[in-house]
């Protein structure tokens, strides 16, 4: 067995849960797409930030932004869409920090299940309870326990939509990892927006190795949607736009509906055996029809899995079964 | 049988918006029928939203100015 504090990841032995974040030495896995990618002469990739210890992409910055911050005497809090919350809530239950989340009131049931199994106190808000954050409910809520002064001495915020950290941590991991996985051939890479962190510390780094590859920003189509984690940038007031969002390592930004992304993460599920997120659904679905005459390498981020989100797939495939019975089929037992 | 009306003093200057917000709903929802409930705020934008979350619940308060930052709304039930 290995000793010392150190990470063994050829015998995979740690010391603490955190040291399983994904890093260049310890990446989360590039898995082609196949059966779903009609292009040939491209090979798509997801980079499946699932296989991070607390199940999401979110882990890296978590890990990255709570490490560093003096919470001496005070508790955590910060608005997120679940998985945020999620990682900040194993982190610092790892490193013995107190932890509130404030949740919009449409995430998955399951994520607010396992915030309070985490222990973490949950605050869940309306998306209209504030004006000063319009549609961001949880935000607005953080952002009035930290600025108020009955409160304010006693929570601290990592606030990732303005922390530079959030970027750091995929300047320094993911990107790198990416660059390492594709030799360096990567053309194109694909993610969400959201806070933003992702694209601009990944978009940086790739850019600095290769100015050539092309970067692209999805975006849900409507500013009301159920993608969580994702956020409509596209007619933003500026003030609302993450402070963190790098535009210029941005190429082209593309706007993807609830029923294409859904849809598309379940044609991956049942072709290729990947089950994901909906936010998954919604990057991939862009990159299988942005890059359909190009050639190369492409990577799309896959932020989490699907058993977060069974409650939102319900609904999608129940319809599927009862249509697939009123039609003869699916019944064969 | 006791006439006295019960005043509740909700004292909110320490929080700003949305927290004074929810916090006086919370103190609106639990008031009880006799009671007299006085919100005092410390801030412009917690006035206006807590004056709105009344409005949209079909309560109109009695207000009071004391000095510049100290607002008082007044309530009955």
């Amino acid at each position: 067995m290995a000793a010392g504090n150190g990470p063994d990841h050829e015998l995979r032995v740690y010391s603490d849960i955190t040291q399983l974040i994904a890093s260049p030495l310890n990446p989360t896995p590039l898995v082609r797409v196949n059966r779903l990618n009609t292009n040939e002469g491209l090979a798509l990739y997801l980079k499946l930030e699932r296989y991070n210890p607390f199940g999401s992409v979110k882990d890296r910055i978590a890990y990255e932004m709570l490490k560093g911050m003096d919470t001496e005497g005070k508790t955590v809090v910060e608005p997120s869409s679940g998985n945020t919350g999620i990682a900040l809530a194993c982190v610092a239950n790892a490193l013995g920090i107190l932890v509130e989340i404030a949740v919009p009131d449409r995430i998955p049931e399951e994520k607010k299940t396992i915030l309070k199994l985490l222990g973490a106190k949950l605050m869940e808000a309306d998306d209209a309870l504030c004006p000063l954050f319009p549609s961001e409910g949880a935000r607005g809520l953080v952002n009035g326990i930290i600025k108020s002064p009955a409160t304010k001495d006693k929570y601290v915020s990592p606030n990732q939509y303005e922390n530079e950290l959030n970027v750091k941590a995929h300047y320094q991991t993911t990107g790198p990892e990416i660059w390492k996985q594709t030799s360096g051939k990567i053309n194109f890479f694909f993610a969400g927006l959201g806070t933003c962190g992702t694209i601009s510390g990944i978009g940086r780094y790739l850019k600095e190795q290769n100015p050539a590859v092309r970067i692209i920003g999805v975006e849900p189509a409507s500013p009301e949607h159920h993608l969580p984690g994702m956020k409509r940038i596209t007619g933003l007031d500026e003030e609302y736009i993450p402070k963190i969002l790098d535009r210029s390592v941005i190429d082209d930004t593309i706007q993807i509906g609830d029923k294409d992304a859904y849809q598309t993460a379940i044609d991956l599920a049942r072709k290729e055996g990947i089950p994901v997120g909906p936010t998954t659904g919604a990057i991939l679905y862009a990159a299988l029809n942005y890059a359909k005459a190009d050639k190369g390498i492409a990577v799309v981020v896959s932020p989490d899995d699907a058993f977060k989100y069974t409650s939102f797939y319900k609904g999608i495939v129940d319809a599927d079964l009862a249509a697939e019975r009123q039609f003869g089929l699916g019944d064969g037992i | 049988m006791n006439d006295e009306i019960k005043t509740v003093e909700c004292d909110l200057c320490g929080f700003v918006c949305p927290l004074s917000k929810m916090k006086a709903a919370e103190a609106v929802d639990a008031l009880s029928t006799g009671e007299t409930l006085n919100i005092v705020l410390g801030d412009t934008e917690s006035l206006k939203s807590v004056a709105q979350e009344l409005k949209d619940k079909g309560i109109k308060p009695s207000f009071k100015q004391e000095g510049e930052n100290r607002f008082i709304l007044t309530i009955a039930k």
